[in-house]
């Protein structure tokens, strides 16, 4: 059951030292906060890292959160940072096996394809297949943007850029989307011929 | 602005200003091209308004908070001691010190306040001019100013390695 209280006053509980509190935030976030992982790390155990390593970051530093933006803004910008530095930890420990893994994903990818050919896979199957091809920083915008409750500006404050720069990323992520879709759906009728 | 599409995505983000709104509405409803593209980013634009976040583990909340509190017992005695108490040990001593110094300093007057006392009952108090006077009070007091200026020095230390 979700909390009656604002982020604010839940913010101002935890401070007092109301623990409690705090999971009702973790509660209330914590679904926006995994999908932004999984952007990043593609896999549930990865982004359940990152996404408890950003809960655990915005508590030690909930004194400093001034409440100049929303809350969610700063926990999302959290969540990037934390993400890319668990992206760049992982590209300098694997960066010898990483074409080993990637090549079994892709394996295990196109077998779960023709796997699930049988089943009525729904519209949003195939977008959030063609939102994990994309690059991390364009499935971030296109998430925070449609999913995340977040104006232009806000998503600018999260990933540290100009509102319009994230303008421009958005409608290019968005074309990248689009054509990975299309593309999907082209081999899935293919396959089904 | 450059393309059809993406004038026809700030029309749709509503980030375009009232005088380009207008003329796209325009465009829309005339424009054979404009209206096919239009119909497909507006399908495309749905499609990812009713995407699926992905659920955390049923434990997640759980994990976390326990996290937190293991971080939080792990945490040095030091972090967590309440700095009012400190400052309160520190008034404490700081009145007692001040208090010694000035029976200590003003001695002769203190044999005379201890003069006018009344003690109905026969109770030997024990003579504190011999104590002001000896060496141990100077010890004691010595040992006070090293103290003092020896967190002082540690104060100011702090305090320049902070602005730095």
């Amino acid at each position: 059951m979700q909390s009656k209280f604002s982020d604010i006053e839940l913010i101002e509980q935890t401070l007092q030292g109301n623990q409690a509190a705090y999971a009702d935030l973790v509660k209330r976030h914590q679904r926006f906060v995994f999908t932004l992982a999984m952007r990043f790390t593609k896999t549930r155990e990865d982004a359940e890292e990152v996404a408890q390593d950003s809960f655990i970051k915005a508590y030690r530093s909930l004194q400093s959160f001034q409440g100049q933006s929303k809350f969610s803004t700063w926990l999302y910008s959290i969540v990037y940072t934390t993400a890319m530095t668990f992206l760049r930890k992982r590209r300098l420990d694997t960066s010898s096996i990483d074409d080993a893994n990637n090549h079994l994903q892709l394996e295990n990818q196109s077998g779960g394809f023709k796997n699930d050919l049988a089943e009525n896979k729904s519209r949003s199957y195939y977008v959030n297949q063609a939102i994990e091809q994309l690059m991390p920083d364009d499935a971030m915008i296109i998430t925070l943007f449609y999913k995340g409750e977040q104006s232009l500006e806000e998503i600018a404050v999260t990933l540290g850029l100009e509102p319009n720069n994230v303008k421009v990323k958005l409608f290019r992520a968005r074309q990248r989307l689009k054509e990975k879709l299309e593309r999907n759906l082209k081999h899935e009728v293919s396959e089904l011929i | 602005m450059n393309s059809i599409e993406e004038k026809l995505w700030n029309y749709l983000d509503g980030t375009c200003s009232p005088e380009e709104h207008e003329e796209i509405s325009r465009l829309i409803t005339t424009d054979q091209t404009y209206q096919q593209k239009y119909q497909e980013l507006l399908a495309f634009n749905q499609e990812l308004e009713s995407m699926e976040l992905d659920a955390p583990p049923m434990a997640f909340t759980y994990n976390v908070m326990e996290a937190i509190r293991t971080e939080e017992a792990s945490k040095p005695l030091k972090a967590s001691i309440d700095h009012r108490i400190i400052k309160a040990i520190a008034a404490f001593f700081i009145g007692t010190i001040a208090i010694l110094l000035m029976i200590a300093l003003t001695g002769n007057h203190a044999e005379n306040v201890h003069a006018t006392v009344q003690i109905p009952v026969k109770v030997q108090l024990p003579t504190l001019t011999g104590y002001f006077s000896s060496p141990i009070l100077k010890g004691f007091l010595f040992f006070d100013v090293v103290l003092a200026l020896f967190l002082f020095d540690g104060y100011l230390r702090k305090k320049h390695t902070v602005v730095l």
